[in-house]
């Protein structure tokens, strides 16, 4: 068994929580742009990676207050995340193009940017300067930023879900992943609905890369394994399911962590790689049960 | 100097070709959507090196590296033959981040992020491991031209354009698709292992996405289903990637400038002229 | 030639296919007709092996092929056409046809003339026009041994004149007392070449006879007009 005492449990799940947190954000924005517009975005993590490099920008090299700053970098992330649809994306869909095609863009976006950042910003860590307390439960010990994180991620899943279920831009949304012919002879343009769904993930992303980067710090290609992981999260719930980026987020937040009493740290990444194999070949619609594209 | 640079750059095309004719091979010429190629050719890369770096000499342990390579090849294809479209694809990048980490924590084997330095040389002049690397090549470039206009190729090109139509005409396709992946799994060790022996290192980051970028904008540059697309995709994309020497500002940012420049041709060929140059089929 | 026994075939709750049993007799023509949705394509997806039933047996040529491989029921005998044509786009004629049978150049010119393809082997399957596709389809089936040949819905989406071809196409394999089994709508196409007529109701076989004797029976004519 372990040689840890059982002691550090609630510290873990804890762990689990935050980590599950960040995860969840990340893949959200994946799986509700799979959802809608039926592709892995993976230059998701671009917009999570720019986002939490522009909160750099503004809060550090420009001596914004933090507010102001992390609103500015959100706003130019958003554009930017549109502008990758309306740029990239949309030429692709006139020319017919396969969602094999648009993935494959999305990850050649994901490493543009990465390298960007690092020609930008230069190889080296960064840090943001931003005061945290931490506060002692006993059992556990949790900062600020960490609650922050936890707070955010119920506050804005919740606040996706209300978009999706309550609204008209939702109802377009479901009409539209549901059936494309369909939503269109009903009246729904669907690039405007994409867009929107943009502007949505793009928020998403957005808002993940500033906590990420409050909580871990920044370095160019910070991008790719959270927005693996975010992938991983989004098969384990049910891709294309936001719910299920949720449930995913935290289910592979917690193993990752609790799993640290069994092996040693580094084999993190394995665990979460495994539960990935285990999904994909033997249960691919997720723990929600969600169905692929791929099925008619 | 020129000469020296002449000489890596004409080793690492030769070796390139022979890793984009194979992925031409799984995807172009098979259908099958291997996002996980590079993962083969990095396996290649550490056994060869693996083997090397404990005496044994090198015409045995490319061969085992490619073999290393194509049996694994093979499970996974076995595994995953009867996922389609998106799973696929999703299960194969899965292969890239398994890869990553599996190489960074089994120490023991790898030593970890820190790679295995001192890979010995399969010949001390560099003159001669071009001209080497370059025979070899153009080998595989031989061999691959006649299987893909082979029966064995058509009925490759069969599954690729309808595998239900494929079998309904009495082909095994699940024994052909298997077949595709093993050789172009045991070709992309090959070409891993001529790479490690040409630049004597190898590390975690050979399965990095960037890398599986290049290749691929190369492959699609020159065409999907085209052999001699992929040479030529492989020289285009090398030149315009190595034109960015003269532009950039210091060492340290050539690789990320590079990587950017890949990442662009890739998204332009996409948008602009997806089947690339001499391409016969869409991607 | 071809004996289906009670076989049935469910979707998700949903009995496609009931207790469905009939025969095709060697050297004749059979249609298999009823209202959309009565399950014909799934018979025929279930005869060549895409679809496995729930239950129930099937036997060519006195060989049970119910459990075998779609490839195996190939080479057992069984070449089919599909609704939507499944040609090989980026392949030209000629490779098609290799892949059905490794022909000489010969048999294959013959086969397209035979077919009413008048193009050169060369030509890429993407440039013919749908109706050309649908002839590929057909003769790259013909081109495969077989004993058994399974065309569903021919004459579907393709313009008069390719539809008047596909008529003669199946008078000459009568003549040449070839066995099919064919999937149509057309009343008037099927009338001229079957000999048995098979109809197919929600899943169920209703009646199997002659065309003279289908045509005017009261209960398919109900199943399509519905009461």
């Amino acid at each position: 068994m372990s040689s840890i005492s059982i002691a550090i449990l609630p510290q873990l799940i804890i762990n689990g929580l935050i980590a599950g947190s960040i995860y969840a954000l990340a893949a959200s924005g994946l799986s509700l742009v799979y959802y809608v517009v039926k592709f892995l975005n993976f230059a998701q993590g671009a917009v999570i990676t720019i986002s939490a490099y522009l909160f750099f920008l503004f809060l550090d090299l420009m001596g914004l207050n933090y507010g102001f700053a992390a609103l500015l970098a959100i706003a130019s992330s958003i554009i930017i995340a549109l502008l990758m649809n309306l740029g990239i994306y949309k030429p692709l869909r006139k020319r017919k193009a396969t969602n094999v095609v648009l993935m494959l863009s999305s990850l050649a976006l994901l490493i543009f940017c990465s390298s960007l950042m690092l020609a930008l910003f230069g190889s080296g860590t960064k840090t943001l300067s931003l005061q945290n307390k931490t506060f002692d439960f006993g059992l556990f010990t949790i900062t600020a930023i960490q609650i922050s994180i936890i707070f955010s991620a119920v506050l804005l899943l919740f606040l996706i879900w209300l978009i999706i279920k309550k609204t008209k831009l939702g109802k377009a949304m479901r009409a539209l992943a549901d059936n494309k012919e369909t939503a269109q002879v009903l009246g729904i343009n669907p690039e405007k609905v994409y867009s929107y769904t943009f502007i949505i993930a793009g928020a998403l992303g957005a808002i993940a890369g500033i906590l990420i980067g409050l909580e871990q710090n920044l370095y160019p290609r910070m991008g790719v394994p959270i927005i693996v992981k975010g992938f991983i999260s989004s098969v384990v719930g049910g891709i294309g399911s936001v719910p299920g980026a949720v449930v995913g987020g935290l289910f592979i937040g917690l193993v990752e962590n609790i799993g640290i009493w069994f092996l040693p740290s580094g084999y993190k990444d394995v665990v979460s790689f495994t539960i990935l194999l285990l999904f994909l070949l033997l249960k691919p619609k997720g723990i929600l049960g969600v169905r692929m594209r791929d099925d008619t | 100097m020129i000469h020296e640079y002449l000489l890596q750059f004409l080793t690492l095309i030769s070796i390139y070709i022979i890793a984009v004719i194979s992925l031409n091979l799984a995807i172009g010429f098979t259908g099958l959507l291997n996002l996980g190629h590079m993962v083969f050719f990095g396996i290649g890369a550490y056994t060869s090196a693996i083997l090397t770096l404990h005496g044994m000499p090198w015409y045995i342990a490319i061969f085992i590296a490619g073999l290393t390579a194509s049996i694994l090849g093979i499970i996974i294809a076995g595994i995953t033959s009867k996922l389609k479209g998106d799973y696929l694809a999703m299960v194969t990048l899965g292969l890239v981040f398994i890869a990553i980490a599996v190489s960074r924590n089994w120490s023991s084997l790898t030593r970890g992020a820190l790679g295995l330095p001192g890979v010995p040389d399969i010949v001390r002049n560099n003159f001669h491991y071009m001209i080497f690397t370059l025979m070899i090549s153009a080998f595989c470039a031989l061999i691959f031209y006649r299987l893909v206009n082979s029966e064995t190729g058509k009925i490759f090109q069969a599954i690729r354009d309808d595998e239900t139509a494929a079998a309904i005409l009495g082909k095994n396709t699940y024994f052909y698709k298997i077949l595709s992946v093993a050789i172009s799994t045991f070709f992309a060790g090959i070409a891993g292992s001529l790479f490690v022996h040409h630049i004597n290192f190898v590390d975690p980051t050979i399965f990095e996405l960037e890398f599986f970028i290049m290749i691929l904008a190369m492959l699609i540059a020159g065409g999907l289903g085209s052999i001699k697309g992929s040479i030529a995709g492989v020289f285009v994309l090398s030149i315009l990637s190595e034109s960015v020497r003269f532009i950039s500002f210091s060492p340290a940012l050539l690789g990320a400038f590079r990587d950017m420049v890949f990442a662009v041709a890739l998204i332009a060929i996409l948008l602009f002229k997806p089947r690339g140059v001499f391409g016969k089929v869409d991607v | 030639m071809l004996s289906l026994k009670n076989i049935s075939k469910s979707f998700g709750g949903v009995r496609s296919v009931n207790k469905c049993t009939f025969k095709v007799e060697p050297n004749t023509i059979s249609s298999l007709i009823g209202p959309n949705g009565a399950g014909k394509t799934t018979v025929f997806n279930i005869v060549s092996g895409l679809t496995k039933p729930d239950s129930g047996a099937i036997r060519l040529l006195d060989k049970d092929i119910t459990h075998l491989p779609v490839y195996k029921i190939a080479q057992a005998g069984i070449s089919r056409t599909f609704q939507l044509t499944k040609v090989f786009r980026n392949m030209s004629i000629r490779d098609n046809l290799l892949i059905a049978k490794n022909a000489d150049e010969k048999e294959m010119k013959e086969m397209l003339e035979n077919i009413y393809l008048h193009k050169p082997l060369d030509t890429i399957a993407s440039e013919l026009s749908y109706g050309q596709q649908r002839l590929l389809e057909i003769a790259r089936a013909l081109l495969m041994p077989h004993s058994l040949l399974m065309l569903d819905e021919p004459t579907a989406g393709v313009n008069p004149k390719i539809r008047r071809e596909l008529k003669q196409i199946l008078k000459k394999l009568k003549k040449e007392g070839k066995t099919v089994l064919l999937i149509e709508h057309d009343m008037e196409f099927i009338m001229g070449v079957s000999d048995f007529v098979i109809v197919l109701n929600e899943g169920r076989v209703l009646k199997i006879g002659k065309p003279k004797d289908i045509i005017k029976d009261k209960k398919v004519l109900e199943a399509y007009l519905g009461k």
